[in-house]
């Protein structure tokens, strides 16, 4: 990890590039380069790869990559750069875990190794989808904490609205929004009588540092043991913006994370990049934002989605690479293309998640209906794919090359065109929050279809 | 002369624009009329890649180079034809949103249309509503495209519908939207004349309300 001064400094004393020829004649090149002198392939049968040398290669092809191109910086148009030491002597001096919660709730996200029998962490729930009303805000967050016992810590939804009115980012409005996303959520999760589990997307609905830096008073609830997530830019890139959140959260002495979202089919090119790419991003999180965690979500460019079986690919590489050789615990987000209350909805989740925790993954359970709909979401979502995350602990790589293989035919030709599900409103009981009986059913059968292919639930 | 025109369109599908530039010339010293060479040099490769990227056998670095090379065709071959002989499918001014600063999508279809034979002029990220209007005007647009990655910025759209309408420019332009959180029925709410998840499915929009416009 560098100071952030540093990173500021070389932000604004590096080699001037423009984005354009960063993109097209730095970056894609290069990862092309490297997915060939490394000889990483993706086998379209198999899916979660046993290859420890594969996952070596991602990882070293990452690293080069780093040390030879830098991160972009947008504000400046120069190139944040890195000495091959630098990045060698952060990654083994990281941190190598983060203390989130309080009270009975209070855990260590570690990281975890590729086939380890160590249970995932699980962060559960909305995945930042956005929501119409404080009201289905607070019967989301208060029904993921007492329907997901074995959830570690919430993710809860943005909210769309500031009474009647949208959110418009850089706005008072999102000053508020952000505001009352984090007093709402505390007070979702004291009355599921969980009030010590720490929110983990905090703040979902600032988009900007000062929206950030505005809800994190005190009086409205945030902790030091919250987590702090800050996003980088397609392909490996940031700006001043996301580099002010790490200078303020650095200074408060929070768990900060790198998330990230390479694009499959966008400039690093196929899943072998896209592999290579997430990877990067990992260091990237390291060297300039001294994260504790980090958080990928591998996309894909025409679907935007991550449920097609060169994604599963990515997210099992990317996440064995990490794990096998860095000390910062790695999460996995996913996109599905199905909405709520659908079978294909909970087959991806299953697919993804079995092949992301035997790689040596945690999850956060991801934005259904690629994220895309207000109000298309409910507590089962969330609640499966945690139960099948737990499960997956201890799953050998083959073995969930099997079962996923197994899962895949199930919905892939319909990730194109996917059902959008129901809303909310339309699944769940006005009052409590409670998903209908239809939504248990299809929970009850799809569950009863992954423990058949040999997924042990713990209930 | 068949040769060259093969060349060129070769060199516009593996993006290399010093090729491109080096065929073109050739084609026209060699005789070639600036409107074949563009027809079936330029437009053919440029619609092979098209479709190459729909189908994901190319990738968004494929595409924008390709990009590249037709701009650089085109340097070529437009100053040797009269105006009024070079064939538009439509002016279309693209942008993402004032306090948006994701841009992928939209370079995405400004790589489609330009692969399609559309004139754009990119406005880049995070733009303020008045300057999609005043360039629109400028190049004199069929269509204002905007788009907006976050649900934050959604409004942006509505903004730049809402100026048109306040300054009686509205008729004057198709608006299409786009991006991460937009969707059919937003479009419908703030009064665009066109939505498309993709950009391969945009650029057929466009063509379609281009064509719809013109009767």
């Amino acid at each position: 990890m560098l100071n952030i001064l540093e990173i500021t400094r070389r932000s604004l004393e590096g080699k001037p590039c423009l984005e354009k020829d960063y993109d097209l004649r730095i970056f894609a090149p290069r990862v092309q380069e490297l997915v060939k002198e490394y000889d990483v392939t993706y086998d379209p049968n198999i899916v979660i790869s046993s290859d420890d040398g594969l996952a070596d290669s991602v990882f070293k092809a990452a690293f080069d990559l780093i040390v030879e191109i830098g991160v972009f910086n947008k504000d400046t148009e120069r190139v944040i750069s890195f000495t091959e030491k630098e990045v060698r002597d952060s990654i083994n001096t990281s941190f190598d875990h983060a203390l989130l919660g309080e009270g009975m709730e209070q855990r260590t996200l570690l990281p975890r190794k590729p086939e380890s029998k160590e249970k995932p962490w699980i962060f559960a729930g909305a995945g930042g989808v956005t929501v119409s009303s404080e009201n289905v805000f607070m019967k989301l967050v208060q029904n993921y904490a007492e329907l997901i016992p074995i959830a570690n810590a919430i993710t809860t939804p943005c909210l769309a609205n500031v009474g009647d009115m949208s959110i418009r980012a850089k706005s008072p409005l999102e000053i508020e929004g952000s505001i009352r996303t984090v007093v709402l959520g505390r007070e979702a999760l004291r009355r599921a009588g969980r009030p010590g589990l720490p929110i983990m997307n905090a703040i979902g609905t600032a988009e900007s540092a000062i929206a950030l830096a505005s809800g994190l008073h005190p009086d409205f609830g945030l902790r030091k043991t919250d987590g702090y997530m800050i996003a980088q830019l397609a392909e490996l890139k940031t700006d001043f913006d996301l580099l002010n959140r790490a200078a303020l959260l650095q200074s408060l002495n929070v768990p900060i994370a790198g998330i990230h979202g390479p694009i499959y089919g966008g400039f690093a090119g196929g899943a072998e990049g896209t592999a290579i790419t997430s990877t990067a991003f990992h260091i990237m999180a390291i060297m300039t934002l001294g994260a504790s965690w980090t958080l990928c979500f591998p996309i894909h460019l025409k679907y935007t989605s991550s449920s097609t079986p060169e994604l599963i690919w990515v997210a099992s590489q990317y996440l064995q690479a990490v794990s096998r050789n860095t000390q910062v615990p790695a999460l996995y987000y996913n996109y599905t293309a199905a909405g709520p209350c659908t079978e294909m909805v909970l087959y991806e989740f299953a697919a993804e998640f079995i092949g992301g925790i035997s790689s040596g993954g945690s999850i956060e359970t991801g934005g259904v209906a690629r994220g895309k709909y207000t109000d298309y979401l409910t507590p089962i979502e969330p609640m499966f794919a945690s139960e099948v995350a737990y499960a997956s602990a201890g799953i050998t790589r083959d073995d969930a090359n099997e079962i996923v293989k197994r899962i895949i035919p199930r919905f892939a030709d319909r990730v194109g065109d996917p059902p959008r599900g129901k809303t909310f409103q339309e699944c769940c009981d006005p009052v409590t929050g409670r998903p209908s009986k239809e939504c248990y059913e299809i929970y009850e059968r799809v569950k009863q279809e992954v423990a058949d292919l040999g997924v042990r639930f713990l209930y | 002369m068949s040769e060259d025109i093969a060349k060129l369109k070769e060199a516009i599908i593996e993006g290399d624009a010093e090729k491109v530039t080096q065929y073109a010339e050739a084609a026209l010293e060699a005789g070639v009329s600036p409107l074949v060479a563009l027809e079936k040099g330029v437009s053919e490769g440029a619609k092979h890649v098209g479709e190459q990227f729909e189908r994901m056998e190319i990738f968004l670095t494929n595409l924008m180079l390709s990009g590249e090379a037709m701009m650089a065709a085109l340097d070529v071959i437009l100053p040797k034809m009269p105006k009024e002989e070079v064939p538009v499918a439509g002016r279309v001014v693209v942008g993402t949103v004032r306090g948006d600063i994701h841009e992928i999508g939209k370079n995405i279809l400004k790589a489609m249309l330009v692969a399609n034979g559309f004139a754009v002029t990119d406005l880049g990220c995070d733009v303020a509503t008045s300057r999609f209007v005043e360039e629109a005007e400028k190049i004199d647009a069929d269509i204002i495209a905007i788009s907006a990655l976050m649900t934050s910025t959604l409004g942006g759209q509505k903004d730049v519908i809402d100026y048109l309408q306040e300054t009686g420019k509205r008729d004057r332009f198709i608006v299409m939207v786009g991006g991460g959180p937009t969707n059919q029925e937003w479009a419908d709410e703030i009064g665009a004349d066109g939505f498309a998840e993709t950009a391969p499915e945009a650029v057929r929009e466009a063509i379609r309300l281009i064509e719809e416009r013109k009767g």
